[in-house]
C-alpha cells in the first residue's frame, strides 16, 4: 500500500472539491503536488521503483478533475522528464526541475496572453466576460491600463458564482465593473463590443470547452455582431481530442444549485448541474495563446507544434492516456 | 423588491382587491384605490400590461357609466381574465404531443394552465425549468410541475443551450406583447429564445389577449425597470458580496417575433407579427369567431326548441 505525502493529498482535495480551481492553478497545483511527491519519496531508492510512485502519483491526480485537460496535460509534461532518466537521482532532479519549469512557464503564458490580448482591444471598448478567468481577467486588465476599456459587464455565473471573484479583481484594479445576472446576457449584448472568456480545454477542432454558459454567450454575441475572443494557455489544448477522445462534461452536485432541504422536499425534480459547455468554433473570433492569436480552427497547430511529443506517446499508446508509457516504463 | 406575482397572478390580485373596494360601495375610495395600483404598478411592474389594460378598462366603465353595477364588471373582468387564461392554455396543450419534452423559463401563470390541461389529458411530458435569476421563480414552476405527476429537470440559466438538443418545445409567458409581435417577458427567455431558434426547436408564447399592449401601436416604448445588485444576494450570501459591488439587474427583456413561432391566446394560436390585425379583426367584427362551431350549433338547436 502507497502511502502519500500529506501536502500532496491536500492539493488532490483541493483540486477535486474546487477549492483549487480555475485550469491554470489547477495545473500549476498538480505540477506542484508532483514535485512535493518527488522531494518526500521515501521509497526505494531505484529508477524503476520512483517511476512506478511517480505514475501512481500522476493517475491520483488525474483522477480528481475529468474535465480540465490542464491537469492532465501537466501532468503528462511533467512526468515526461522522466523518460531518458539513468538514474534515480536523475529522475528525482528532472522532475523538480520540469515541474518548477511547467510552474514558471505557465505564469509567464498568462501574462504574454495579456499583452497580446489588449493589442486586439479598440479604443473606448465595453467588454463582457463570463465566470472567472485569470488569462481573460488578464487581458482586461491590461486593455483597462491601456485607456481602452470603458465598461466590463461580468455574468455572477451561477452556480458557484464565480463572477463575484472576477468583480472584485477587475474592480480592485480600478476597472468599472457591472455585475449581471447570467438570463442578462442577451440584454446587454449590444452595448458589448467584445466578448472574453477563458477556456477550459481547447479541443483540436477549435471547440472551446469552458464554463456552462458560455456558449450561449457566444451565441448571444454572434447574433449582435460582437467578437468573441477566447484566452487560453497551450497547456489547455487538448492532445487526446486530436485522436476522437470525447471531453467529459462532469456534471457536479445538485447541492450548488438549491440547499438540500428543496431536493428532499421534492424527489421528483432532478437538478442537473452540468459544470462546461461546448462552444463551436464558428462562434469563436480567435483564441488568444501565449504563442499567438490564432483562428480557433488552427487550434490543431498548436497541439502539433507544442505538445508533438504528446501525440506521439498517445498514438503509441493506443488512444488511452497511459502514464506508464509517458515516464518509458 | 419588485414582487415576485406572475403577470396574470398580479393582474388578478388587482381586480380582486378592487372588486373589495367597490363592494364596500364609497365610488372615492374606489377611486382612491385605482390611483394608487397606478402608481406602484407604473413604477414596479411598468411592463404587466394585464394589470394596466385592467385598470384601464374600469376606469373607462366608470367614465362612461358611473358607478352603478362596476362591482360586477370587475367581477365579470375577472372571470373573462380566468377563462381567458384557460383556453389560452388549453388550445396550447392540443399542440403538445404525449412524450415530449418541453422547457421553460421563470414562472408564469399560464404556463402553469398549460401544465394543468396536460396533466388532465393524461399526456405525459418531461420539463426542463430554468431557475430564472435573479428571483429563481423556476424553483416554484418545477414545484408545480412535479406535484402534476411530470418529471422535471431544474437547470441553471446558463445552462439552457447545453441541454436545448433533448427538448422539443420552449413554452413561456409573457408580461407584455407589443404591436410588432415583440413579447416581453422574464429575463433570460430572449436568450432561451434564440437557443431555441440555433437548435430549430419552437417557441410558444402562451398569453391572453390583454397582454397586448395597445399604446405600443402607436410608437409608445414599453419600459423595463432594471435594479441594483441587491437582488443578486440572498441574505445568507451576504459575506461574499465583493467591495463596492455593482450590478445591472433587469427583470425583463424582449423577444422579437421572429424567435416566436406562435403566441397562444384565448382565440387561438397565431404568428406574433399577426397579433394586432387579429385584434383589430375582432374588436371590429363584433364577432366573436372565435367560440366553437359545436357551441354555435348547440345554442341554435336551444333557440329552435324555445320557439316551437
Amino acid at each position: 500500500m502507497t502511502t502519500y505525502p500529506q501536502r500532496l493529498l491536500e492539493i488532490a482535495n483541493g483540486i477535486r472539491d474546487m477549492r483549487i480551481r480555475g485550469a491554470g492553478r489547477i495545473a500549476r497545483a498538480a505540477a506542484e503536488a508532483l514535485k512535493i511527491a518527488a522531494l518526500e519519496y521515501s521509497g526505494e531508492r531505484d529508477l524503476v521503483a520512483f517511476k512506478k510512485y511517480m505514475v501512481s502519483v500522476g493517475e491520483l491526480l488525474i483522477s480528481t478533475r475529468p474535465t480540465a485537460v490542464s491537469l492532465p496535460n501537466a501532468v503528462v509534461y511533467v512526468l515526461s522528464s522522466l523518460r531518458g532518466a539513468q538514474s534515480f537521482r536523475e529522475a528525482q532532479e528532472r522532475l523538480v526541475e520540469r515541474a518548477e519549469k511547467f510552474i514558471s512557464e505557465s505564469e509567464e503564458a498568462t501574462r504574454r496572453i495579456s499583452q497580446i490580448g489588449a493589442r486586439r482591444i479598440r479604443e473606448n471598448s465595453t467588454i463582457l466576460t463570463h465566470c472567472h478567468s485569470s488569462a481573460a481577467v488578464g487581458v482586461i486588465i491590461e486593455a483597462y491600463k491601456q485607456g481602452r476599456v470603458v465598461k466590463v459587464y461580468s455574468t455572477e455565473t451561477r452556480p458557484a458564482y464565480q463572477g463575484r471573484i472576477t468583480f472584485a479583481q477587475l474592480s480592485k484594479s480600478g476597472v468599472p465593473v457591472i455585475q449581471i445576472p447570467d438570463s442578462a446576457v442577451r440584454y446587454v449584448i449590444n452595448e458589448v463590443d467584445y466578448v472574453v472568456v477563458g477556456a477550459d480545454t481547447v479541443a483540436s477542432n477549435g471547440a472551446v470547452v469552458n464554463k456552462i454558459g458560455t456558449s450561449q454567450v457566444a451565441l448571444a454575441a454572434k447574433e449582435a455582431r460582437t467578437r468573441v475572443y477566447v484566452a487560453a494557455e497551450s497547456y489547455k489544448f487538448s492532445p487526446l481530442t486530436l485522436i476522437g477522445e470525447l471531453v467529459t462534461i462532469e456534471f457536479r452536485s445538485p447541492e450548488e444549485v438549491v440547499p438540500r432541504e428543496w431536493l428532499e422536499k421534492h424527489p421528483r425534480v432532478k437538478v442537473l448541474n452540468p459544470v462546461f459547455d461546448v462552444t463551436p468554433p464558428e462562434y469563436i473570433d480567435a483564441i488568444i495563446t501565449e504563442h499567438g492569436v490564432i483562428p480557433p480552427q488552427a487550434a490543431v497547430l498548436i497541439l502539433i507544434e507544442k505538445l508533438g511529443w504528446a501525440l506521439e506517446v498517445l498514438h503509441a499508446s493506443e488512444g488511452r492516456l497511459d502514464l506508464n508509457k509517458i515516464v518509458a516504463l | 423588491m419588485p414582487s415576485r406575482l406572475t403577470g396574470s397572478e398580479l393582474a388578478l390580485r388587482v381586480l380582486e382587491e378592487l372588486y373589495v373596494t367597490a363592494s364596500r360601495g364609497s365610488s372615492r375610495e374606489l377611486v382612491e384605490r385605482i390611483i394608487q395600483l397606478k402608481e406602484s404598478i407604473l413604477s414596479e411592474r411598468p411592463a404587466s400590461m394585464a394589470t394596466i389594460n385592467m385598470l384601464k378598462q374600469v376606469g373607462l366603465y366608470i367614465l362612461e357609466r358611473g358607478f352603478s353595477g362596476v362591482d360586477s364588471y370587475i367581477l365579470e373582468l375577472k372571470e373573462k381574465y380566468t377563462r381567458a387564461l384557460e383556453r389560452a392554455a388549453e388550445i396550447a396543450s392540443r399542440r403538445i404531443v404525449s412524450g415530449e419534452v418541453l422547457l421553460t423559463n421563470s414562472n408564469s401563470l399560464a404556463v402553469r394552465k398549460l401544465l394543468e390541461h396536460l396533466a388532465k389529458q393524461g399526456k405525459s411530458i418531461e420539463l426542463y425549468v430554468t431557475e430564472s435569476r435573479p428571483g429563481n421563480e423556476g424553483l416554484l414552476v418545477a414545484e408545480y410541475a412535479e406535484s402534476l405527476g411530470f418529471n422535471v429537470y431544474l437547470i441553471v440559466d446558463s445552462a439552457a443551450r447545453f441541454f436545448m438538443k433533448k427538448v422539443d418545445k420552449v413554452v413561456v409567458g409573457a408580461e407584455a406583447v407589443a404591436s410588432n409581435g415583440a413579447v416581453v417577458s422574464k429575463i433570460g427567455t430572449s436568450l432561451v429564445a434564440l437557443v431555441a431558434k440555433e437548435a430549430r426547436k419552437r417557441v410558444f408564447v402562451v398569453a391572453p389577449t390583454v397582454k397586448f399592449s395597445p399604446e405600443t401601436f402607436y410608437g409608445e416604448l414599453l419600459k423595463l425597470p432594471e435594479y441594483d445588485w441587491e437582488l443578486l444576494v440572498e441574505s445568507d450570501k451576504a459575506a461574499r458580496i465583493p467591495e463596492n459591488y455593482r450590478a445591472r439587474v433587469p427583470i425583463y427583456d424582449v423577444t422579437p417575433p421572429e424567435y416566436i413561432d406562435a403566441i397562444v391566446t384565448e382565440h387561438g394560436l397565431f404568428a406574433p407579427q399577426a397579433l394586432p390585425l387579429v385584434l383589430s379583426f375582432i374588436e371590429r367584427s363584433g364577432l366573436n369567431l372565435t367560440v366553437p362551431l359545436e357551441d354555435i350549433v348547440s345554442k341554435l338547436r336551444a333557440l329552435l326548441g324555445g320557439a316551437q
